[in-house]
């Protein structure tokens, strides 16, 4: 659908070919996951500039459509960890009383930036990453986490410590 | 001592959580203060804990607790129903069928005379024209136009998508206009070149400085166009020896409330830019070089009328 809009950066023969020789198949693999053909163009896209990106010397792949398809997995997963964020942010928002509800632009902002929290405390096991955020979010103190979560302090300053490192790694 | 990236983050990430448990004591805070003097590095991702932290507190508590901390189904069964969803749906289907309303989207609209700029994703920016409504839905790269008129800029090679109702204009590197009419609506390309798929799934691509009518029975022929006609987007309504009957029915779109002129007027010819947001003085100004005056019975209903020459 957009032959244009092949990377710059795919300069070497090799890489060209690489793109050329799978795009399109990978474009249908994924379009039989998300059943439509402009998502499954954008993932594609992605996936290509992620093995791109990656250190993996292109022409040493012995099975590129397999290594593809790993990626493109990956980011399937991401794709639908945002759908399901965006959906809970949309509820909560229709929660919200009318005069509370903030202007389509901060509705961006906020949205954007919740998403990339999102990426950030991917992978944290889910009573770690409440803890966090009831810590971060609604400022309970380390003795109210721990009552709710029916753990003693030293846990929850365990969770937290968790947390932090967990975070400060994925942005380093 | 090793001062490896993993090895920084932990440290500083204890550090963090016994100063919040609220028992650190005196001393801890002496520690903590001399393990940051003690190596640039560690200064360095005290600072960067720091400003993680930050990046929680100005949200609303509310809306950011129900997203962030909405059930996980884990992500074994996110990989299972990603990959799940199999059938290729009929495209004419697919297009037809209205969006659910789960996906989040931003309604936009403008009031008549009112125009409007929003910045999109990667760069890209939509312009609303008067009395025009979208829908943006971000998940899906999509903006919707319900009524009216609308502008869209892409700059990178993402795709952004305007669905209409008799079809969808797939944007990327590439500037368009796309006009809802009484039936059908008018693509126009000025900047790279789209492709434009009809409700039966025909795909075609109009370049830049074209412009065709999509319908429900397809894409009509592609043709040139002025792209002074579309100089709404800088505020200017522009003519070029048009009848004034044409110019008028143009500019009837930007103001609230009737306008209406006399049969006789519709062939005389008008040139010149005028300022959409002042369209009072837009009539002043054909009053003063053209054989008409303007009746104001109230704001807004102005009658257009031949000058008497005697008057």
């Amino acid at each position: 659908m957009n032959d244009a809009v092949v990377p710059t950066h795919l300069a070497e023969p090799s890489l060209h070919t690489f793109y050329r020789d799978h795009r399109s198949w990978l474009e249908s693999w994924l379009r039989r996951r998300l059943g439509n053909a402009w998502d499954a163009a954008d993932l594609s896209q992605d996936t290509f500039l992620r093995v791109l990106a990656s250190a993996q010397p292109i022409a040493q792949l012995q099975e590129p459509r397999a290594y593809l398809v790993t990626v493109g997995k990956r980011l399937l997963v991401n794709f639908h960890q945002r759908r399901s964020l965006e959906q809970a942010y949309l509820n909560a928002l229709m929660q919200l009383p009318e005069a509370c509800v903030p202007s389509p632009e901060q509705r961006w902002l906020l949205l954007e930036t919740l998403q990339a929290l999102d990426e950030l405390l991917d992978g944290l096991p889910a009573v770690v990453r409440r803890a966090f955020l009831w810590s971060q979010l609604e400022g309970l103190a380390y003795r109210e986490i721990a009552e709710r979560l029916k753990v003693s302090e030293r846990t929850v300053k365990r969770y937290m410590a968790q947390a932090y490192e967990h975070c400060l790694l994925v942005e380093l | 001592m090793s001062r490896t990236a993993p090895d920084l983050a932990r440290a500083a990430a204890q550090w963090l959580a016994l100063l919040e448990s609220g028992s650190a004591t005196e001393r801890d805070h002496a520690r903590l203060q001399q393990w940051r003097d003690s190596h640039p590095q560690h200064e360095q991702i005290w600072q960067k804990a720091q400003s993680l932290r930050q990046r929680f507190t100005d949200l609303p508590p509310a809306l950011a607790m129900a997203s962030l901390d909405r059930p996980q189904p884990g992500r074994r069964a996110v990989l299972k129903r990603a990959l799940g969803v199999a059938a290729l749906l009929p495209t004419a289907w697919l297009l037809s069928r209205q969006l659910p309303i789960d996906v989040w989207r931003a309604d936009l609209h403008t009031a008549t005379g009112e125009r409007k700029r929003v910045p999109l994703l990667d760069g890209s920016s939509l312009q609303l024209n008067t009395a025009s409504a979208v829908d943006v839905d971000t998940a899906r790269r999509r903006v919707t136009l319900v009524e009216g008129e609308m502008a869209l800029t892409v700059p990178g090679a993402g795709t952004l998508t305007v669905q209409t109702r008799y079809g969808q204009v797939i944007v990327s590197q590439a500037e368009v206009c796309v006009r809802q009419l009484s039936s059908g609506c008018l693509v126009s390309v000025l900047k790279g070149a789209v492709q434009v798929q009809d409700l039966r799934g025909q795909v075609a691509t109009l370049q830049g400085g074209q412009q065709a009518r999509l319908q429900a029975s397809g894409m009509g022929a592609a043709v040139g166009f002025d792209a002074l006609q579309l100089g709404w987007r800088d505020g200017v309504l522009t003519a070029q020896n048009q009848l004034l009957g044409d110019f008028l029915r143009e500019l009837e779109r930007y103001r609230p409330g009737v306008l209406r002129w006399d049969p006789s007027l519709e062939a005389l010819r008008v040139t010149g830019s005028f300022q959409l947001a002042d369209t009072d003085r837009i009539l002043a100004l054909l009053a003063s070089t053209m054989p008409l005056q303007v009746q104001s019975r109230t704001q807004y209903w102005v009658t257009l009328t031949p000058r008497k020459s005697a008057a």
